[in-house]
């Protein structure tokens, strides 16, 4: 039987905060995430964590939310990590 | 992904937008209370599509944020279905369609035989009838086992054959037999002689194995052994063939017809009558309320089902024509008597004598009180070997 990963117990014991996926520049999808701080369709800015990532883009819709992951479509222009 | 679509679809959705206050705050307060959020547009007037459930759920996480909602659109099965939730009817109607629609499907509306080639279609559902697979019958009373035993036991010129039920038809799949053809070798040879199928004298012979045992200009009688299957190579050595050739005779045939000079000839008056009835998951509706004419009919139905996407649907049409028809007693004349057993002489011979060289014909009339006898006797030449196979262990 395949054994079930908890991202969240992973990414902590690896000393990661998140796990983040980007697909080309069109789709993130980010695991760990602790809140949104800036949503607009140019720029989205969350909380993983210590850190705070500012995705900066066109058109950007965050797809679905939950608890602890969200994912921000669109067209992505950059990626920026403030500690 | 359409599982997803149709799940929200079924469940119900709605699209809202977030007035005033702070859209992150509220998208975190949903997140934190579990609700569950998608399609979230930014901006001014963003928003985003909840599960109708969910809704309510949604205003302390819009109080805390010091925002309102106002709902955009309604999406889904329950709104869709929101003006006729009332109605009764309609609710029963559903129901009582589902229900039928279950039970139609527990049975059997429609049998196809695929397959088949020399055994008519019409014999293999007669004979399921016989066991007792109609369009009506229960599914789980169709054996396939059994009916596949029982249908290759009737036709034995059958090879293979399955019944399969697929949705509500009984599907007769099968295969019918190859007869072996006669294997003429060196090692499992059938061994036989060449006779003579007629009486005559030979005219040319062609024997292609074997030992002929006549000439040509011999005569011949009928079952006379012609070409022996016994050969006999130069060191003297015998062996068994199968024996072949062409034997040529020259025959005489006599072939006899005979027509009646009395007879009754039925013509159509011109009436006719047209019944017709729908079969419904194997019941008979008549459209037309017309019973059986009386008096001299011939009748002619023509029985259509209903395909649809190759499925024979539980729906047919069957259409009787009657015509009415009048007897009366004619006399021949001798010209048209014999006119008459001319063509049925030529209908004949042709069956008869189709390889045969007819050489000469004479002419026999014969007339009786109420026939006439025509009788021909014919000089020909055809081919009189004949396989006459010996069965050796």
């Amino acid at each position: 039987m395949e054994k079930k990963i908890n991202i969240r117990k992973l990414t902590s014991t690896m000393q990661m905060p998140t796990h983040m996926e980007i697909n080309g520049n069109q789709e993130v999808i980010v695991d760990g995430c602790s809140g949104v701080l800036e949503y607009d369709t140019d720029v989205v800015r969350i909380k993983t964590g210590k850190l705070i990532v500012r995705f900066a883009g066109r058109g950007l819709v965050i797809k679905c939310l939950t608890a602890d992951s969200l994912v921000v479509t669109g067209y992505l222009t950059g990626i920026e990590f403030c500690v | 992904m359409i599982s997803l679509h149709l799940t929200r679809w079924l469940l119900g959705y709605a699209r809202f937008s977030v007035v005033g206050g702070s859209h992150e705050r509220f998208l975190n307060n949903c997140a934190r209370s579990g609700i569950y959020l998608w399609d979230i547009t930014g901006g001014k007037d963003g928003g985003a599509c909840v599960a109708v459930q969910s809704y309510r759920a949604l205003r302390p996480c819009a109080r805390r944020a010091n925002a309102k909602l106002k709902v955009r659109e309604r999406h889904g099965f329950p709104f869709a279905t929101k003006g006729i939730r009332k109605r009764r009817g309609i609710l029963a109607g559903a129901v009582l369609f589902m229900v039928i629609v279950q039970l139609l499907s527990l049975h059997v509306w429609s049998i196809e035989v695929a397959g088949n080639s020399s055994i008519p279609t019409e014999q293999i559902e007669a004979e399921l009838v016989r066991l007792g697979v109609t369009p009506g019958t229960l599914k789980s009373k169709v054996q396939p086992q059994m009916l596949q035993q029982k249908l290759m036991l009737e036709f034995p010129q059958i090879g293979w054959l399955s019944v399969n039920t697929r949705g509500c038809s009984a599907q007769v799949q099968l295969q019918e037999k190859v007869d072996r053809p006669l294997i003429v070798g060196s090692q499992g040879e059938t061994v036989c002689n060449i006779k003579a199928a007629r009486t005559g004298q030979i005219v040319s012979m062609n024997v292609f194995t074997g030992t002929a045992q006549v000439s040509k200009g011999d005569a011949v009688v009928e079952g006379q052994l012609l070409i022996s299957c016994v050969v006999e190579d130069k060191l003297g050595y015998m062996s068994l063939r199968h024996a072949a050739g062409k034997i040529i005779a020259e025959t005489s045939r006599s072939l006899t017809t005979e027509v009646d000079l009395k007879r009754a000839e039925v013509n159509p008056t011109g009436k006719t009558l047209t019944r017709r009835c729908l079969y419904l998951f194997g019941a008979r509706v008549p459209l037309t309320f017309a019973g059986k004419p009386e008096g001299e009919y011939r009748a002619e139905g023509v029985h259509t089902d209903l395909k649809l996407m190759n499925a024979v649907l539980p729906l047919g049409f069957y259409e009787e024509k009657w015509t009415e028809e009048k007897s009366r007693q004619i006399t021949l004349t001798k010209d048209q008597a014999i006119a008459e057993a001319k063509r049925l002489m030529e209908q004949k011979k042709k069956e008869e004598l189709k390889d045969a060289k007819i050489l000469s014909v004479s002419e026999d009339t014969q007339f009786t009180d109420s026939r006439l006898i025509y009788a021909i006797k014919v000089k020909c030449e055809e081919n009189i070997a004949q396989e006459s196979e010996i069965l050796i262990k």
